[in-house]
């Protein structure tokens, strides 16, 4: 009664409630951002808040492509609510994979069975993906359909490819706690990395766009590779695989480590 | 040396954790099919080497077997034919006992329909609660449950009864007796000499990672110290004590008024029980004693006074 992938299905599963938590959430986040756009935008109160704003504030958030419905959710949510949420996400779920269940002693079992450490490592990371991609879809989803009653204008194509983008951003994280936690077996730092790259990434680019002098910085920011080129209007751009490829390469030094190191000591 | 039938065997096994060394070169053989047990005080060194026959942790130097493969290499296909009990067992998942077993089940060797089942039973163990929820004697039996249940050809297990009530225990035990029978090796650990005792056919004894003692129980039984006592008229005690001198391995000798006009010579007696039977044949005695060789004191003796607990 051998079935393939168990220990994929094993995380999928264990993790149902924290997956059902994090979408109803989104859901939720997008059904309060969404609607207010139409009523905001008819009555010119955008640029009454952004004038208001100091510019600072509004160049850190990305407000000042606010006036369009699809800079408006990227604004609100891509950029920035969503963001947050998959960002906590990706380091619970990447921490989860390896270094917690190390920490609490439960990987020793799991090891002690007919499974290879890359078998583990490859499948939970992969589990964690489907997950990060399932939060994904269900903003897809829930965008496209308050796109008309909130006459957001967004295309669909585009959109998926901001998705992209913020799904990516999402693994980002969660591949560095995850690899770190390949590392190290240590919970605190596989958070912390994962944390750190993602406030990492926002607030390089952030820093970035205040003036023209930092604009160089956007180079160096993941955030700014993902949403730069300003996916949800204008496609998918070359620079997101950016954001996968810097995924992989800390998956990649995680499992070379993972494969030799002791666990559970 | 290494005969290649051995289910387990290292030579000059060492482990450092970084600067701190956890086994100094332990060689060990473990022939199949026996019960065999490891005693030691906590950090002597037990669960590093469990651990590194399954390959969780990798050796420093020294060269490692089981059951004809090295751990590494023999990775996955090597680790299905075993079944291992942690010594910490931690399980916080919320699914349920059967469920969680199921999972084990999938990442080991064939599980035979109901076996699981079936050794629940026999561990009086409700698996349709979530494991989470479990005392820790039911983790216990749970973790038993999964490290017996594909019926593997090696059996590690690390503190097997800790946490498990005494009618457990006896039931553990049969286990252990059917797995011999069943022609599968057992290798388990225990700060307790009496569970050794009962269950295995040989003991080695760690301390500090090093193998201070490799026998068997009845070996152990023989080298083990004896409690004795004569008691001899008063008028005795010189010549009785000179007598008893001269017995090999006779060390305390003290004596003690044991009623009017008689006195008590005891000692303590490593091994050489027919040269003291026939020295104190030569004597005029009131009464000798022998008493039954204390094992826990044996091997508190291989622990080293600083260990004893």
């Amino acid at each position: 009664m051998k079935r393939v992938l168990p220990l994929f299905r094993r995380t999928l599963f264990d993790g149902w409630r924290g997956l059902l938590g994090w979408s109803a959430g989104i859901v939720a986040i997008l059904a309060i951002y969404l609607p207010v756009y139409s009523s905001l935008a008819s009555n010119g109160q955008f640029e009454e808040m952004i004038a208001s704003l100091p510019p600072e504030l509004v160049n850190t958030l990305g407000y000042d492509q606010i006036a369009t419905g699809a800079g408006y959710v990227q604004a609100t949510f891509f950029g920035l609510v969503g963001l947050v949420m998959i960002s906590i996400a990706a380091v619970g779920w990447g921490t989860g994979a390896i270094a917690n269940d190390e920490e609490t002693g439960q990987l020793e079992l799991t090891l002690a069975h007919g499974v290879t450490r890359g078998q583990l490592y490859a499948e939970r990371t992969a589990a964690v993906a489907v997950k990060l991609a399932w939060l994904g879809l269900v903003a897809v989803v829930m965008v496209l359909a308050l796109n008309g009653p909130s006459d957001l204008g967004v295309e669909v194509a585009p959109l998926f490819a901001a998705a992209g983008a913020f799904v990516g951003l999402g693994l980002l994280a969660a591949s560095a706690s995850i690899a770190v936690g390949g590392v190290t077996g240590r919970r605190s730092w596989s958070l912390g990395a994962g944390a750190a790259v993602a406030v990492y990434g926002y607030t390089v680019n952030a820093l970035g766009n205040q003036t023209e002098d930092l604009n160089w910085l956007h180079e160096f920011s993941p955030f700014s590779w993902a949403y730069g080129a300003d996916p949800v209007t204008e496609g998918w751009d070359w620079r997101i695989w950016l954001v996968y490829g810097v995924a992989a390469l800390f998956l990649l030094v995680g499992w070379l480590v993972f494969r030799r190191r002791d666990v559970a000591i | 040396m290494t005969e290649p039938t051995a289910a387990v065997s290292t030579r000059g096994l060492t482990k450092r954790y970084g600067s701190t060394p956890a086994l100094h070169g332990i060689d060990l053989d473990i022939p199949r099919g026996l019960v065999f047990g490891v005693i030691g005080p906590n950090g002597a060194g037990k669960t590093t080497t469990m651990r590194l026959l399954l390959d969780i942790i990798r050796p420093t130097a020294g060269e490692v077997r089981v059951l004809g493969k090295a751990p590494r290499a023999g990775s996955a296909a090597l680790r299905r034919r075993i079944g291992y009990l942690p010594g910490e067992l931690h399980l916080a998942s919320r699914v349920r006992g059967r469920e969680l077993l199921a999972h084990y089940a999938e990442i080991s060797g064939p599980v035979r329909r109901g076996a699981a089942e079936d050794l629940a039973d026999r561990l009086d163990l409700d698996l349709s609660r979530p494991a989470r929820s479990l005392s820790k004697g039911n983790k216990q039996k749970l973790g038993l449950i999964q490290a017996f249940m594909h019926e593997p050809e090696l059996l590690v297990l690390d503190e097997p009864t800790s946490g498990l009530d005494p009618l457990v225990q006896q039931e553990f035990h049969g286990m252990l007796r059917d797995a011999k029978a069943a022609g599968q090796t057992v290798f388990l650990s225990s700060h307790v000499l009496s569970e050794v005792q009962q269950t295995a056919d040989q003991v080695a004894i760690l301390r500090e990672g090093r193998i201070v003692k490799q026998a068997t129980v009845a070996e152990l039984r023989e080298t083990a110290l004896r409690r004795v006592r004569v008691v001899v008229e008063e008028s005795q005690v010189p010549r009785a004590r000179a007598v008893l001198a001269r017995v090999p391995g006779l060390e305390e000798l003290t004596t003690r008024l044991d009623r009017e006009g008689a006195v008590a010579l005891m000692a303590v007696l490593n091994s050489h029980v027919d040269a003291f039977v026939k020295a104190v044949a030569t004597l005029d005695v009131i009464d000798v004693t022998i008493e039954e060789p204390d094992l826990e004191e044996a091997v508190l003796g291989f622990y080293g006074e600083d260990e004893v607990r």
